[in-house]
């Protein structure tokens, strides 16, 4: 659902000039691959209907070199102290509570909201996504307006199982590469789900999404709002993507 | 023998208060052990008949596939289907059991439910199974049967509750969110055919699609099967033992893959093995070969081996780090199966690998053999094949993992969470009788067979008691007619004789009549009706009813266990009568 680190990734370098499908995936994937370290705050505010509002905070830290990542979570209060490892293949979740490592699958939920283990990878969008092509062999890609936003809109569809959509759209702005709008499908043509990327902030030279809108386009009234702060690229220590380190963070 | 039958009956109804009060007490108690064995063996009828062959067959084989206990998928039903006949004798039905838990939006009501796969018309659903799925499934509006109906768009029935909840009628559309086998979150619309009232509380739960509709749905293949749950013939004698049969029927052959592999524009035959990456097969790796070229990566990890042969590198000239394709032919239909791969290491000479082979880290080999299953298989000649004595041979993967017979529900459980924990890439089988599947529901079936065996302690107490006492007063109320009937030529034996008829008699007739009393019992608790929408002991009702399950063979037993244990404990007492001399007896006094 939520390609939370896709979007920090997502930069100004995409060639808008030339709007091939593979292209701005490729360069969406090359700017992706830049940052292997990541640490961030991340704020999520899940509206649901006749639920009411929850609000998840988390810390969240993240390697590509080795595949890992650490969630701990600082909030509410029910969930603090809670966390998740991945370093590989392997995913743990940590109870505070209990103080025990479980393994759990990609799919699992993260801190009961709609977010899963899979949304916090690293995965290239080439490797998981193919353009889509109109009968005469033309990809379908076109020019639109997004709000004043002049937008290259794009459709993708899944070459792999295991991706959460087979299906997505994709609008990107053509004066800066900056994706503002994604929406996701079901096999049968459903909307499942769209992304709005609301506000951007610039470190090192790119703009990263720092606030977007989840608009749950199934269960109508359903929304998330996810918000990122305190990025910093720097190079995370090894320590930190260890079942020790996550007890510790806990306490 | 004929006058002490005589002398018994009399004496019998000469203290008949004395005696209608013990055979009272008597006859309650083995009313009360027959009532409480009709019960229990009742619940376990339901058990068995009605719950355990449902929720976990009497015998099940599950296929877990990238660790997801939820994705139960094997890709060559046919094979499975044949090892079952061959394996499992007289298998009266074999039912793929389908569960996705789902989103469902009816009109401006959302709720959870779960989608469950059947097909009320299929092979060996006789006519006494569609009378039990009538039974189960009360219709109310719709027809169960239009389930198949495929001119329907997804055709969905439900519980009543249900369709109160989501705030639906019949004929309206309920639209689902759910995950599909490969992970990816779809959506449909279902067209409600019938509203059902279930039998118990458990069945309103989920909404019930054909099974084809529901794997269709989920994204199964034609030859794709889920879950199987067996019903057997007998399944309290031969579900172990036909369980441990398909397990050793199904131990998993050598994963082959033999294809095309395209380098430079040209191409090579060759057979790609898939190389486990446990802790201990990677420590066999690095043991049993030796590297001639080895990039630094695959060193740092392993896990994304892909290791050719010296003699392949020669032939092809592929390097470390160079990139090559497979193509090969599937099992089913017409597309090709294909790889992209990185070498990632040179086995040198010598290792037990020299030849056109590719040994394949096993995610990525899964990854290619699930997605399309090779034609190739190892019992047919290829490209290569490796003897079974080479010291790597143990690090080759199976074409699917079979996991170790467990033998209780805890076993399970655990094996579940270790296939979660290891993140086998092969899809791992897993065999299992009802004894291990659903062991916590078996054991209800002993406890209530416990609280049966404490009734037994608890009315023999009763009947000790009862018979010592009223045997300690009769013989001190006949002392001096014992002493009269000694006297006048009686035996010792015929004495203690009289004594043990005259207590048979009483437990014999007081066990009938409470058995008599059971049944009426059973009668009339049987014509209760009792509501029990939202309480999960509804299960173990039938249609509201309790249900008992009186045996012929458990009503004899008991009646004999009643007189026996009566007979034994008026032996003492008796005895003792019989012992006193006929002066001494006729000189008692009171």
């Amino acid at each position: 659902m939520l390609r939370i680190l896709g979007c920090i990734l997502l930069v100004g370098t995409v060639a808008f000039g030339a709007p091939k499908i593979d292209s701005l995936l490729s360069g969406y994937d090359d700017l992706y691959r830049q940052v292997s370290d990541i640490r961030a705050v991340v704020h999520l505010t899940q509206q649901k209907v006749n639920q009411g509002t929850k609000k998840l905070e988390m810390n969240y830290y993240r390697r590509d070199s080795d595949e890992s990542f650490l969630i701990i979570m600082t909030g509410p209060e029910a969930e603090k102290g809670n966390g998740y490892l991945r370093v590989g293949d392997n995913f743990w979740m940590y109870r505070k509570n209990t103080r025990t490592f479980q393994h759990i699958n990609r799919d699992e939920s993260i801190g009961g909201s709609d977010a899963q283990g899979d949304d916090f990878e690293g995965r290239l969008l080439t490797e998981m996504y193919a353009p889509v092509k109109d009968s005469a062999g033309n990809e379908m890609i076109s020019e639109e307006m997004l709000g004043k936003f002049s937008v290259w809109r794009f459709e993708v569809i899944a070459k792999v199982n295991d991706v959460d959509y087979p299906k997505k759209i994709y609008w990107i702005r053509k004066d800066k590469p900056v994706l503002l709008k994604e929406a996701s499908y079901s096999s049968s043509g459903t909307l499942m789900q769209t992304l709005y990327y609301l506000t951007f902030t610039e470190i090192k030279e790119r703009l990263v999404p720092v606030k977007t809108l989840i608009v749950d386009e199934f269960e109508k009234g359903n929304k998330t709002i996810l918000e990122i702060s305190g990025i910093s690229t720097d190079k995370l220590s090894n320590d930190i993507f260890t079942k020790a380190y996550l007890e510790n963070l806990s306490k | 023998m004929n006058f002490l039958f005589t002398i018994s009956i009399r004496n019998l109804f000469r203290q008949r208060r004395r005696s209608i009060l013990l055979g009272s007490a008597i006859a309650i108690g083995t009313a009360v052990l027959v009532l409480a064995n009709a019960f229990a063996h009742g619940i376990s009828e339901v058990l068995f008949n009605e719950i355990v062959s449902y929720v976990s067959g009497h015998v099940s084989v599950s296929f877990t596939k990238g660790g997801n206990a939820n994705n139960q998928v094997f890709h060559d039903g046919a094979r499975i289907r044949e090892i079952i006949n061959k394996r499992v004798p007289n298998v009266k039905r074999v039912d793929e059991a389908i569960g996705v838990f789902a989103r469902a939006i009816g009109n401006a009501k959302a709720d959870n439910v779960i989608l469950v796969g059947m097909d009320p018309s299929g092979d060996g659903v006789d006519e006494k199974e569609a009378e039990k799925l009538a039974k189960n499934f009360k219709e109310l509006e719709g027809h169960f049967a239009d389930l198949a109906d495929t001119t329907v768009e997804n055709p969905v029935c439900l519980a009543q509750e249900k369709a109160k909840t989501l705030n639906v009628k019949l004929h309206d559309v309920v639209r689902v969110r759910f995950t599909d086998i490969r992970g990816q979150t779809q959506a449909a619309r279902l067209t409600i055919v019938c509203i059902m009232k279930p039998s118990n509380v458990f069945m309103a739960a989920p909404v019930y699609l054909h099974i084809k509709t529901v794997k269709r749905l989920l994204g199964y293949s034609s030859n794709d099967v889920p879950q199987l749950y067996l019903s057997i013939e007998n399944p309290r004698k031969d579900a172990k033992r036909f369980a441990d049969s398909l397990h050793a029927g199904l131990n998993p052959p050598l994963a082959v893959i033999d294809g095309q592999l395209s380098v430079h524009g040209s191409g090579v035959e060759v057979t790609l093995l898939s190389l486990r990456t446990d802790s201990a097969s990677l420590a066999l790796v690095d043991s049993a070969m030796k590297f001639s070229a080895r990039t630094a990566a695959d060193s740092v990890n392993p896990k994304k081996a892909v290791i050719i042969s010296e003699s392949l590198s020669k032939i092809t000239g592929l390097q470390p780090d160079d990139t090559c394709t497979i193509s090969y032919e599937g099992k089913f239909g017409d597309e090709p199966g294909g790889a992209r791969l990185i070498v990632t290491a040179i086995a040198a000479a010598g290792s037990g690998i020299d030849g056109q082979v590719v040994l394949v880290n096993e995610r990525d080999f899964y990854k290619t053999f699930y997605d399309v299953w090779p034609k190739s298989t190892v019992a047919v000649n290829g490209p290569f094949r490796p003897d079974t004595e080479i010291g790597i041979y143990k690090a080759f993967g199976g074409e699917w993992l079979l996991a170790p017979r467990s033998r209780t529900t805890r076993d399970v459980m655990k094996l579940y969470r270790e296939i979660a924990q290891k993140g086998w890439k092969a899809i791992v089988v897993d065999v299992g009788s009802m004894y291990e599947t659903a062991s916590m529901v078996l054991n209800l079936e002993y406890a209530l067979n416990m609280i049966t065996a404490a009734c037994v302690m608890v009315l023999f107490f009763i009947i000790l008691i009862g018979v010592v006492n009223t045997l300690r007063m009769t013989i001190r109320e006949r002392t001096r007619e014992i002493g009269t009937i000694r006297a006048i030529g009686m035996q010792c034996v015929d004495v203690r004789n009289s004594f043990l008829i005259e207590t048979g008699l009483l437990a014999l007739i007081s066990a009938l009549s409470g058995t008599a009393l059971a049944f009426v019992t059973m009668f009339g608790l049987s014509q209760l009706t009792f509501k029990t929408d939202a309480n999960p002991l509804g299960m173990l009702l039938v249609d509201g009813h309790i249900f008992f399950a009186p045996t012929v063979l458990a009503v004899c037993f008991f009646i004999m266990l009643i007189v026996g244990i009566a007979v034994v404990t008026a032996y003492f007492p008796a005895r003792h009568a019989a012992k006193l001399s006929a002066a001494e007896a006729l000189r008692h006094f009171e």
